[in-house]
């Protein structure tokens, strides 16, 4: 007797073997077998005309506050992903001293966007070490977490304020080492740093302040309890900084043994190198013997802005920069004035700003006129019988000036040059940022986007390909062991998927976070279910009370 | 060719945060060239610094215009 | 042991000693010039310091810092 057979469908179990018609069984939250099984079964699911895949790991998120609240880290897990891992670019939630929770909360609200209510108002604050919030978290998961402990955060814990000041000494590195076993004894699947972030008052974080001997040491210890992972967030756009950060991962990596990750890497037509440079050093690098795997991102980037504040979105447009950058109540002024809005209007040229705004999308939030969300300012244009750029100031100044316009795909954008890399076979598909930058664009759906982007219509990877590189290569990359592959014994992490369909759904904004804050998300499209260790957790476009999520290294 | 650093490019691209931001590519007297990206604020204040309305004007400007105005802790 | 595998030549850089300034590491990397001609090539080589963060110069322990311009 199984616990559940999933019937009839396409089986592509994530090592990259080709397709193959049959059923999965499991028993126990594991597989029980795959292929020419039957048997009786407490739940059948028919998954005919379907793909059945391992479960989809997510190696970048910052799901760190939100799974307090949320187990199921939504809206991650309904598409397809069954595993994250939290706790990225140096930060998590432990080790951290009561004493020091609005210095890191402030950290966390920079990056992840999260409203304050979120860290007063929807759990109780339990633990200072990481058992005790790996404990507050395990009670109600539904979705598989494989932390990393943040260096900033082991650093604040070590030297209190001086964190942000100054070099350890050799005591306070001792310290650290001490305090990362812990974290590592008690789940920590690695160290995440950074070499970019900055606090809620625009300070560098803590982990900018340690030298590359305190990392040094640290990953020392990564190497003790058996090569852990490093993951660094290094700095955009300077290629040269790139390779350098990469050179330091590739000495760590062979000084101690460890695996090593950097992400994100974009690709940018105004820096088409930059990416090819940063792959052929990493190229270089394994060569050698290290590991250093740039994590790459599906998704393209949107450019995002109200007339609120300034943005460079304008920077060709003088006058535009001109009445912008002004105060608030001369600003108001200047788009109020007829002649002054004729003559901005004007610099668009005889199209009346059609070719660069009238691809722009109006954006939910707490302002947006509901009736023009998630229509472009072309359509509105003519429906209002305006100019787009004439449109997008009234809709403005009828909205406070608190109406968010998007520029789609302004960034890694070409899915020309971007399939090769994610399909380069030392390219760790990830970055994704679940959970973080919450209140300006919806960080879900990349796998579904990986499909139907790069898989179906570009053709660079095939269907077993992208499921591979998303399942058995990142849980091979991260160790873990039992994850990523539908094969006898290994943990049941499944979902099943229409092949033909899955993708992303398109950004809308929704007011589900504690105090009613807003964030953008995505809902998946073409999942059909997802099973974690055993369990239904989404299906029919439904949650499931699974509480089957663990802690996984 | 001069002897420091000068701006021979800037375009808009798409920040890691969702942000507008100019791309700005130096040539140095070896040949050398390198980018750096600067936010909203740098990047305004550089063109306010350099005298120019338009990213055009940009081209040919020195490097130390990139700082000033800039607050720094330890160089002027 | 790692295998020996020549990398292609890169841009060189060094990473700040503890307590250590722009103005001091110039003088220890660039001993020949003058000590504002030495800071000068040191900014203008790194402007990372300079644009991407408040206090802009304020070096940091885990910073990559080029003693050299891009390469030509």
């Amino acid at each position: 007797m199984f616990d559940v057979l999933i019937t009839g469908g396409r089986i592509v179990d994530g090592t990259g073997a080709t397709a193959r018609h049959g059923n999965v069984a499991i028993r126990g939250g594991r597989i029980a077998a795959v292929g020419d099984v039957t048997g009786e079964a407490a739940r059948t699911i028919d998954a005919a005309g379907k793909v059945v895949a391992p479960g989809f790991i997510d190696p970048h998120t910052h799901f760190d506050v939100q799974l307090l609240w949320d187990g199921a880290a939504r809206p991650a897990l309904e598409h397809g992903l069954t595993t994250i891992v939290p706790g990225n670019c140096s930060l998590s939630l432990a080790p951290l001293k009561a004493a020091d929770r609005s210095r890191v909360v402030g950290m966390f609200q920079q990056i992840e966007e999260m409203p304050p209510e979120a860290f007063t108002e929807a759990f109780e604050w339990c633990w200072e070490d990481f058992a005790g919030y790996r404990e507050a978290v395990a009670r109600h998961l539904s979705i598989n977490v494989a932390p990393l402990v943040g260096h900033s955060v082991i650093r604040l814990w070590v030297m209190g304020e001086a964190a942000q000041q100054r070099a350890a000494t050799s005591d306070e590195i001792a310290a650290m080492q001490d305090l990362l076993r812990a974290c590592l004894d008690a789940g920590a699947v690695g160290l995440s740093t950074s070499f970019v972030d900055i606090d809620e008052n625009g300070r560098p974080v803590p982990s900018r302040f340690a030298q590359f001997a305190e990392l040094d040491a640290l990953c020392a210890v990564l190497g003790e309890w058996g090569g852990r992972m490093l993951q660094c967030v290094p700095e955009f756009y300077a290629v040269d900084l790139t390779i350098a950060r990469i050179d330091q991962l590739a000495e760590l990596s062979l000084r101690h043994g460890i695996p090593t990750t950097f992400s994100p890497l974009f690709d940018s037509t105004q820096a088409p190198d930059n990416a090819p440079r940063a792959i052929a050093r990493v190229e270089e690098q394994f060569a050698r013997g290290a590991r250093v795997w740039p994590q790459m991102q599906t998704r393209p980037i949107d450019i995002s802005f109200s007339l609120l504040r300034p943005s460079l979105f304008f920077a060709r447009l003088p006058r535009w920069v001109r009445v912008l950058r002004q105060p608030l109540e001369a600003r108001l002024a200047s788009l109020t004035d007829p002649e002054t809005v004729e003559r901005m209007v004007a610099d668009l040229g005889p199209d009346g700003g059609e070719r660069m705004m009238g691809g722009l999308v109006v954006r939910g939030g707490d302002a947006a006129p509901q009736a023009y969300v998630g229509r472009t300012l072309s359509e509105i244009a003519r429906e209002r019988s305006q100019l787009p750029a004439r449109a997008l100031i009234d809709i403005s100044l009828e909205n406070g000036l608190d109406v968010a316009f998007l520029s789609a795909a302004q960034g890694h954008e070409s899915t020309e040059r971007i399939g090769p890399m994610l399909a380069h076979p030392l390219m760790h598909i990830g970055a994704s940022d679940g959970g973080a930058h919450i209140a300006s664009f919806a960080t879900y759906g990349d796998t579904g986007y990986l499909f139907s982007e790069f898989v179906r219509k570009a053709g660079a990877l095939t269907l077993e390909q992208a499921v591979r590189k998303i399942t058995s290569e990142t849980a091979d990359i991260w160790g873990l062991k039992d994850r990523g592959r539908l094969q006898p014994g290994k943990a049941a992490d499944v979902v099943v998927f229409d092949d033909r369909t899955i993708g992303r759904g398109e950004e809308r904004a929704v007011f589900d976070l504690p105090g009613e804050g807003m964030r953008y998300v995505r809902d998946a499209v073409g999942i059909d279910a997802v099973l974690v260790n055993g369990e239904v957790a989404w299906a029919g476009g439904r949650y499931a009370d699974a509480r089957s999520g663990v802690f996984c290294n | 060719m001069r002897d420091e650093a000068v701006i021979v490019g800037a375009e808009i691209a798409a920040g890691h945060d969702g942000a507008a931001e100019l791309l700005v590519t130096l040539r140095y007297p070896n040949g050398g060239r390198a980018q750096v990206a600067i936010d909203a604020e740098a990047g305004f204040a550089l063109m306010r610094n350099c005298g120019v309305s338009d990213l055009s004007g940009l081209e040919g400007q020195p490097w130390r215009r990139m700082l000033e105005g800039a607050e720094t802790c330890s160089m002027s | 042991m790692a295998p020996a595998v020549r990398l292609s030549r890169q841009r060189r850089f060094i990473t700040p000693e503890p307590g250590e300034t722009l103005e001091t590491l110039a003088a220890r990397v660039l001993p020949d010039l003058s000590a504002n001609e030495a800071a000068e090539k040191l900014a203008s080589w790194n402007l990372h310091i300079f644009l991407l963060r408040k206090p802009a110069g304020l070096l940091l322990g885990s910073d990559v810092v080029f003693i050299e311009p891009p390469l030509g």
